[in-house]
């Protein structure tokens, strides 16, 4: 009986010193791996809710042409205007949410949905669309171009 | 140069100079007009120069003599003598005449706003106000100061202005939204009411959009007519253009005119033009289509069917959005699913844009593309839910592990403390 007890006194605090022991690898596990993750951070996209860097090179961007972009979740245009600068604006029409396009024909962004006409600073020209595009800021930073949200 | 040419040039020298600014400045000083107007005592009298201070003409130099003619300078009765050019308060034909002496000399106008239009008179007698003030000389016609009045006018851009695009329904319906006014033409006097039930005046009044149209817009301004049956589009067309081209390569653009219906106005209403909804389209109350066509017709059957389209995209874009705006809320990371339904929200623009082709083919062009988009969109939502799921799970269990653990250590502690007592 005592050697039962004795017996049961030991496993249990066998399987606690286990536990124990167990968990407390756990324990530093959850604490370090964060650590290590932060250190050799995965190959995840950067957060697009202010800054987007774009996967182009400005020289591949060509004059009188537009290209749609990723901003967060919203669809922006990056234009090329004829005289070379580099602009970057909402792609949503101010009229009824419709991705916009570069016309290079007509030398501005136009709305296939209702005909709206924005020119190459944003305002509307032209059509139903109340009111410009939102304006974003283009930096060029070597070989990358980089949007951001004005302050 | 003989002495022709030479009384030729002194009066084209003279004609210049008397139309400069400046010689019309100096014209005006001392203006007598004013001074004795506000002095009289006489309020109706006073009005007009208490007023004209801030009209655009005083503030581009011109005086009282510029229209009503006479002596500004001479302090007595004697200015207001015919001798002297005074033609008194002009009626009629005549204030047309006496604004269109400037308005319509395109080399005058242009010292003061090249870009203004100088075919207002012209344009005037083309309306239905000016033919009717010409050929039968109704004196209740409006005439230019009917609308722009008399001592203050103001540009149509400045907010205080009486012809301001927010002012011009008010100031069109100040007649033709009057019975007894309008009893003698026999013409409708609902229209101010309609309109101001329009989506068009919610843009205005509301939204402070003033490109959106007023009655000028559709009418004209100093032309106003009423817009013909068989042009009406076109007018509409000005802004809607993607609807009128549709519209005008349709089926329906040949059979509307040839039963004398009025092209956009037919299921759009003229001035009540309401806010558009996909309930006006198919066969059931408040479809426009019902009132020509029925169940068993083909064009019935082609309105249900694009109905049940535009339904179906609108169904599964809500659907997708919602999950998408879900899966956002709970912390996951779709935006690049976000982005991609914003091409199907495109697509349910163009298909309700495309039923104005009335083709069904045309409109499910439009409405396919967006189903897939909605579908793709959908399942990345649920999955991000799903990966939602997973986590929150797993979180129970580390939970659960956690709390073990403080249970064993707890147990530990007291049988460590038992062993050295």
């Amino acid at each position: 009986m005592v050697q039962w007890s004795m017996g049961g006194i030991v496993d249990r605090r066998r399987f606690l010193n286990w536990f124990l022991g167990t968990t407390a690898g756990a324990f530093l596990f959850t604490v370090f791996y964060p650590i290590s993750r932060y250190l050799v951070p995965p190959k995840v996209q950067e957060s697009t809710s202010r800054t987007v860097t774009l996967a182009l090179k400005p020289a591949d961007v060509k004059f009188n042409t537009g290209q749609i972009f990723r901003f967060g979740s919203q669809p922006a245009i990056l234009v090329r205007t004829p005289a070379g600068e580099l602009k970057a604006f909402a792609a949503v029409c101010t009229h009824l949410a419709c991705i916009v396009q570069y016309r290079n024909d007509l030398n501005h962004i136009w709305c296939a949905c209702h005909n709206g006409h924005f020119d190459l600073n944003g305002l509307n020209i032209s059509g139903p669309p109340p009111r410009p595009l939102e304006q974003y800021v283009v930096n060029v930073r070597g070989d990358q171009i980089v949007v951001s949200k004005g302050a | 140069m003989n002495l022709d040419g030479f009384s030729r040039l002194a009066g084209l020298v003279l004609l210049i100079v008397s139309l400069s600014p400046s010689y019309l400045a100096a014209q005006q000083k001392p203006d007598n007009c004013v001074g004795c107007h506000t002095a009289l005592g006489d309020e109706r009298l006073a009005e007009p120069a208490k007023h004209f201070a801030e009209d655009i003409h005083a503030t581009k130099g011109f005086g009282c003599v510029s229209c009503h003619g006479g002596d500004a300078s001479d302090a007595e009765m004697s200015a207001m003598s015919p001798a002297k050019g005074y033609i008194g308060k002009p009626k009629g034909t005549k204030i047309v005449e006496v604004c269109g002496r400037c308005h319509s000399n395109a080399r005058f106008m242009r010292q003061y706003n090249p870009a203004l239009r100088v075919d207002q008179v012209t344009e005037y007698y083309s309306s239905v106000h000016g033919r009717r003030l010409k050929e039968s000389g109704d004196p209740k016609v409006a005439i230019c100061s009917s609308c722009h009045r008399t001592h203050s006018i103001r540009p149509p851009s400045d907010p205080r202005s009486s012809v301001h695009p927010l002012k011009v329904a008010d100031l069109c319906g100040s007649c033709h939204a009057e019975a007894k006014i309008m009893a003698q033409y026999k013409i409708p006097t609902d229209q101010l009411e309609k309109y101001k039930k329009s989506v068009h005046w919610t843009l205005l009044s509301v939204k402070g959009d003033l490109s959106a149209p007023t009655c000028n817009d559709c009418h004209g301004n100093h032309g106003a007519t009423p817009p013909g049956i068989s042009w009406v589009g076109n007018v509409c067309g000005q802004c809607h253009v993607v609807n009128t081209e549709l519209f005008d390569k349709s089926r329906h653009a040949k059979v509307f005119v040839q039963m004398g219906m009025p092209g956009c106005a037919s299921c759009h209403d003229n001035h009540q033009i309401l806010q558009t909804s996909d309930e006006m389209l198919g066969l059931s109350e408040p479809a426009v289509c019902i009132r020509c066509h029925s169940a068993e017709d083909r064009g019935g059957k082609s309105a249900a069917a694009m109905r049940t389209l535009i339904d179906s995209l609108g169904k599964e874009y809500d659907k997708a959005h919602s999950i998408l705006l879900k899966a956002e809320r709970s912390g996951m990371e779709v935006s690049q699913a976000q982005f991609e339904l914003s091409e199907a929200k495109t697509a349910l623009v163009k298909a309700r844009a495309a039923i104005h082709a009335f083709s069904v083919v045309v409109v499910k062009k439009e409405v396919d593309p967006g189903l897939q988009i909605s579908a793709k969109a959908h399942t990345r939502g649920l999955k991000a839910l799903e990966e939602l799921g997973f986590r929150r799970r797993w979180l129970v269990v580390s939970m659960a592990i956690i709390l073990a653990l403080v249970g064993a250590i707890v147990v530990k502690i007291r049988r460590m403390e038992r062993k050295e007592q």
